[in-house]
């Protein structure tokens, strides 16, 4: 029997009208989607993104669970195939809502998870729950495509076709629903696909149990929270902006909520913002300004300080803020703000000097409330139409590669709000501003003699974020000022604030002495720390204590305390303890000494850091260095992942001390769960029914490095791009709901393409796999490129040449699925189908959680070469699934089904 | 799920009226500035406690077992600390559901979206600023309670400042309940609810102030109420990797006043968690002492 004549057999759905089974799986398809999305905001804005994201990569395991069991049962969903489908779909909507207010009623709190082992718990549970709902969409959406077998493209196409249209769908839906009710989005389009299968099935009865489990789900999720008093989404205590709402006169003056997050900005007397206030401003000046700021929140992180429009006397303090460096050299300059936040850099250049000020800010969100809110217009000034101000509505990195205007001043300053240290650490984050290429920009859009000063959180010990920045800034300036290694070391001036911010300064010309003389005066004036001057001596012999000091204090087991401790260190308690020891009286103390002139270890590391990175050797010191230290660039644009891969077995019992590397930490251990889960998930058909499954079976080996390439490879493209497309689109959650359904629908066309081409599978699909493999490679090295090109035009337009991108590896992509999967349907592989299916979704799992440890330990382009070599590896694998049936399985019992 | 594990996670604001009833007995003896537990041994560290104290052989256990591991760490420089450790008890400032982890070396949740800093932490930090007898200390950010309760073993002269009413409120009656029995020690913490930046002009300068609430800079009215010659520490980092830092108010000798910041260990490297553990009765040196 060949492929193309069972092709003829009978449909699966002989008295169902085709177009409403494909609606059915195309709306349940994309409120599983539009699920996963919903959870992964639920969880941003109530407690940490990157735990979310763990729990929906688990949860997608459901598709592997439904698939092991149907493959186990394979028969009896064949035979109850109605019944098994419409229970599962039912159930979809009531599981989602259920779910969802237990989970809220046990939040997960990632602060206590070392102290309090019920933490572990709530998460096992939260994963639980959640998983419910997408077992439901599994068994649906696997039933049909059992009964599909034989023509899988079609119902394939309408299944990515749907899911990705509900991607785009869900990012519109952002503007309309709050967070907490964002779960209606999934349940809409779920009843959708519940009223399309019953009509086709001509179900009234369906149609009567569907309607009423809308009912319920709905009634649930509006109904219930406010009669039993209990949240929908309840927002963590340790949230930014549940503190602020716990002052006293806090109010909310202003809330928006779109794809670009949820923006809050709250009013108290009780929020202070002076980032990086230089302490001899208390000696030195009048009050700093009360009842003076809003604090800005997006997804209840924050705040960022906003500044009310304050007069001339009570902005004196601006002198003491480390963004006001450049203007100490550069009267009336034009200065350009690369992030406008808060506003407050933008304040302190206008307050300096400035001549003209263009700010950019990508956000459209926050644009938006500060040009067109009345109240914070008022309130600011409005200082986004003052007439020296002009704004540039995206990225400022991305307008300064285009522009041929040259700025005085090029200022990015504290573009994290609250310092680089947040309770349930950081998600692993694409920073495009502070890369390598960035840089690059903005030293070659200053005029001659022009600086930028970028000025970054300083609260880590051991220094981690600052040493990434300043390997950064030195490489671009290495790559714009040539070989001449005089002209780098002359160009930086480095100052910073003990557990506060630091400052680089770049000129392009390299500063004079009178210059460097008058930043030195400033930062003593200040009691800042200078860190690096042209000219400044560093002793080297302090160099291996320092680097074997900080890696003995998070990864020694305490012993090697002492010989790390210096003569000025605490004193140790001597005698105490012993029977003999002095009475309780007072004991001498050097503590309240004026302290010497010893800097601390942090300090002399980044002095270290200078001096190697200027002089040569840094690649030595950065190896020996506790945590990696490497330049950020755009293909590795991440200030998270700094636990060096090799130490990672030995943070498991400390992970306090790495609290803010916990999304980072996070994305291993789901790469683990999901391998553990995968391997059982893959093999559980294996361990039920071996022989009786799969004994006839060529090609099971093959089949399965196939579908595990396959799942692999989609996976990896497609959250490879999403972290790459930021730069053009930059931002996160507008760029995945552009990737889902760029990928998903130009996928589906190229699986509904694939069906024409079936009976020449065997020539043309390696010639499909080359040619993937080719795009994704070649994507690699070149699409950054593209990104940045189109990152400088118009939203709506920078759209569209995205969708326009991911169009041609997305529709190749759509032909292997399908195609291997109408092949084993019409050789009547039907237990392989059901399983490779599920293969697919098991490694589609793994692959989402490896992009991440890809990405940051080797670039996102390696990632998406990974991807062509998964593919070119399925190409080998391809002629398995070919394989015929053995000649001892009746073909009676093939063409019965 | 059993029912205290249920409690330990509900939101910040279950957890008030969580405070533990704990041991109720009053303190049979009353508080004496020169007296001081025997730190010879556990057992007549318990004895002495119990017999002076009131307090439960329990917690007691656990309170000198921590002690221990902090002087291991180098958390404790003095005696007069050490006596102000030992006579703190621990669990009267915890949640009920994390009663069982008192002595752990971990932060615990109090609930308002606060913790309790771990002990080790509240050690390093208040030797530091070395509070001696009759200075004047200021604490912004009550929270718990249990600092400006260390405190007021080391100098009965401290104030604390809440910026939350209801954990104010909460730990004004935590202090009241316990005056009440006899830990007549907190009469001398002065507790308001405000908002800390401003300090406490009333009754400035301060010798000390203990600064434990985020923020981007150092309030300049706390370091105008810092004596010269005063030290600030202000634990800077999420909650189990804090770092102290050490905010020393000098005047030059042409009257110019400055302010050095550093951390806490004069220039030197330490581990930054505690890595001990007891092991029957004696300190082990390679293992997490959580």
């Amino acid at each position: 029997m060949s492929v193309s004549q069972s092709a003829a057999s009978a449909p699966a759905f002989d008295s169902t009208p085709r177009l409403l089974v494909y609606l059915a799986v195309a709306f349940s398809a994309g409120a599983v989607i539009a699920l996963q999305i919903c959870i992964m905001r639920i969880f941003a804005v109530g407690s940490w993104a990157h735990f979310g994201s763990l729990v929906v990569s688990l949860a997608l395991l459901g598709f592997g669970l439904a698939s092991a069991i149907m493959c186990i049962a394979e028969g009896w969903f064949d035979d109850h195939w109605r019944g098994a489908a419409a229970t599962a779909l039912v159930l979809f909507g009531p599981l989602t809502v259920g779910a969802n207010l237990i989970v809220q009623q046990f939040p997960f709190n990632a602060i206590f998870i070392v102290s309090d082992p019920s933490q572990k718990w709530r998460l096992a549970v939260n994963f639980v729950l959640y998983l419910m709902p997408f077992v439901a969409g599994a068994f649906f959406l696997g039933t049909v495509f059992l009964k599909s077998r034989k023509s899988f493209g079609s119902v394939y196409f309408a299944d990515l076709a749907g899911a990705g249209l509900s991607g785009l769908l869900f990012l519109l839906a952002m503007y309309v629903f709050p967070p907490e009710n964002l779960i209606t989005v999934p349940l809409v389009l779920w009843f959708a696909g519940c009223v399309s299968w019953f009509a086709g099935l001509r179900s009234r009865g369906g149609l009567l149990v569907a309607t009423l489990a809308a009912a319920a789900a709905l009634g649930g999720h509006y109904l219930l929270p406010p009669l039993l008093d209990i949240p929908k989404l309840a927002v963590s205590d340790y949230k930014g902006v549940a503190y602020a709402r716990k002052f006293p006169d806090a109010r909310q003056v202003y809330e928006n909520h779109s794809p670009f997050g949820e923006l809050e900005l709250y009013a108290s007397s009780y929020l202070h913002f002076a980032p990086g206030l230089s302490d001899n401003a208390a000696f030195n000046l009048p009050e700093v300004p009360e009842n003076a700021y809003l604090g800005l929140y997006i997804d209840g992180e924050g705040p960022s300080g906003v500044m009310r429009a304050l007069p001339a006397d009570e902005t004196a303090y601006f002198r003491f803020l480390p963004m006001y460096y450049p203007y100490l050299l550069k009267a009336s300059p034009s200065t350009f703000v690369v992030q406008f936040g808060g506003g407050i850099s933008t304040a302190v250049a206008l307050r300096s000097g400035s001549r003209t000020v263009t700010v950019a800010e990508a956000n459209p969100a926050v644009l938006d409330a500060f040009l067109n809110d009345p109240g914070l217009r008022d309130f600011t000034g409005d200082i986004l139409h003052d007439p020296k101000v002009s704004v540039i509505p995206y990225e400022g990195r991305l307008f300064l590669a285009a522009t041929k205007d040259r700025y005085d001043v090029i200022d990015l300053s504290l573009a994290d709000s609250a310092g680089l240290s947040n309770p349930g650490g950081f998600a692993i984050v694409e920073k495009y501003a502070y890369t390598r290429e960035a840089m690059l920009r903005y030293m070659r859009a200053l005029a001659d003699g022009g600086i930028l000063s970028v000025t970054l959180w300083n609260k880590e010990e051991p220094p981690k974020s600052v040493l990434k920045l300043y390997a950064t800034m030195v490489e671009a300036a290495q790559t714009t000022g040539g070989a001449d290694a005089g002209t780098v070391a002359n160009s930086f001036y480095v100052t910073s604030s003990y557990l506060s911010t630091t400052t680089v300064l770049y000129k392009r010309g390299g500063f004079g002495a009178d210059e460097i003389a008058k930043l030195r005066k400033h930062t003593a004036d200040m009691s800042f720390d200078e860190i690096y001057y042209p000219g400044f001596q560093y002793d080297t012999k302090q160099t291996l204590a320092i680097l074997d000091g900080f890696r003995s204090a998070i990864f020694g087991n305490g012993e090697g305390a002492e010989a790390t401790v210096s003569q000025n260190a605490a004193p140790r308690p001597g005698s105490a303890g012993s029977a003999d020891a002095p009475p309780p009286t007072d004991a001498p103390s050097d503590a309240g000494a004026p302290p010497d002139n010893t800097p601390v270890p942090a300090t002399t590391m980044d002095r270290l850091a200078w001096h190697y990175l200027i002089n040569g050797g840094w690649d030595d010191i950065a190896a020996r260095y506790v945590f990696d230290t490497r330049a950020l660039t755009n293909d590795r644009p991440y200030f998270a992942a700094y636990v060096k891969t090799g130490d990672l077995p030995r943070v498991v019992d400390r992970l306090d001390l790495l609290q803010d590397e916990w999304g980072y930490l996070t994305v291993w251990a789901t790469f683990g769960i999901a391998c553990v889960a995968a391997f059982v998930l893959v093999l559980m058909p294996v361990a039920f029914g071996w022989r009786a499954i799969f004994r006839h079976n060529p090609g099971k080996f093959r089949t399965i490095v196939y579908f595990g390439c396959l799942g692999l490879g989609y996976i990896t493209v497609e959250v490879g791009l999403i972290a790459k497309f930021v730069l053009a689109l930059s931002n996160p959650t507008v760029s995945a709901s552009v990737l889902i359904t760029g990928m998903l629908v130009f996928s589906g066309l190229g699986s509904l393409s694939s069906e024409r081409f079936l009976p020449r599978a065997r020539t043309i699909m390696p010639a499909i796999f080359i040619l993937i493999a080719a795009l994704l490679i070649g994507y690699g090295t070149l699409l950054g490129h593209a990104l940045d090109w189109i990152g400088t035009y118009p939203y709506a337009l920078r759209l569209l040449f995205s969708f326009g991108l991911i169009a041609p590896p997305a529709f190749l992509m759509g032909f292997p699925m399908p195609t291997a999967m109408t092949t084993l349907g019409r050789l009547g592989k039907d237990h392989m189908f059901v399983w490779a299916w599920g293969i697919n979704g098991c490694f589609s799992v793994v692959g989402a959680a490896v992009v991440p440890i890809i990405a940051t330990a080797w670039g996102l382009s390696v990632v998406l070469e990974m991807s062509g070599a998964a593919y070119l590896l399925a190409m080998l694998a391809f002629y398995g699934i070919l394989a015929p049936l053995a000649k001892s399985v009746s073909p009676d019992r093939i063409e019965a089904r | 799920m059993n029912r205290r594990d249920f409690l330990a996670g509900a939101a910040g604001a279950l957890a008030t009226g969580l405070i533990p009833a704990a041991a109720l007995a009053n303190v049979p003896a009353s508080y004496d500035w020169n007296a001081s537990p025997p730190t010879d041994s556990r057992a007549n560290y318990i004895q002495w406690m119990v017999a002076n104290r009131g307090e439960d052989p329990g917690f007691l256990g656990q309170h000198f077992d921590r002690y221990q591991q902090l002087l291991s760490h180098r958390d404790l420089w003095d005696k007069r600390n050490e006596r102000a450790f030992l006579l703190t008890p621990r669990e009267e400032f915890v949640t009920k559901p994390n009663l069982p982890v008192a002595y752990e070396w971990h932060h615990l949740d109090i609930g308002f979206g606060v913790t309790i800093t771990g002990p080790h932490t509240v050690g390093r930090m208040t030797n530091a600023i070395d509070v001696q007898f009759g200075e004047k200390v200021l604490e912004i950010g009550t929270g718990s309670g249990y600092q400006s309760a260390y405190l007021s073993n080391l100098t009965p002269k401290v104030w604390s400042i809440e910026i939350i009413p209801g954990l104010a409120a909460r730990t004004r009656g935590v202090y009241d309940a316990l005056i009440a029995r006899g830990y007549t020690e907190y009469q001398s913490i002065t507790t308001r609810n405000a908002d800390g930046y401003y300090g406490w002009e009333e009754n400035a300068p301060f010798d000390k102030i203990i600064v434990t609430c985020g923020i981007d800079h150092v309030p300049p009215p706390l370091l105008r109420q810092l004596k010269t010659g005063g030290i600030m520490a202000i634990p800077v980092g999420p909650p189990g990797a804090q770092h102290v830092l050490k905010v020393v108010k000098n005047q030059a000798a042409d009257g110019t006043i400055t302010v050095a910041r550093s951390d806490i260990y004069g220039g030197a490297i330490v581990p930054f968690v505690p890595f001990t553990k007891l092991d029957g009765g004696a300190i082990k040196g390679t293992h997490n002492g959580g």
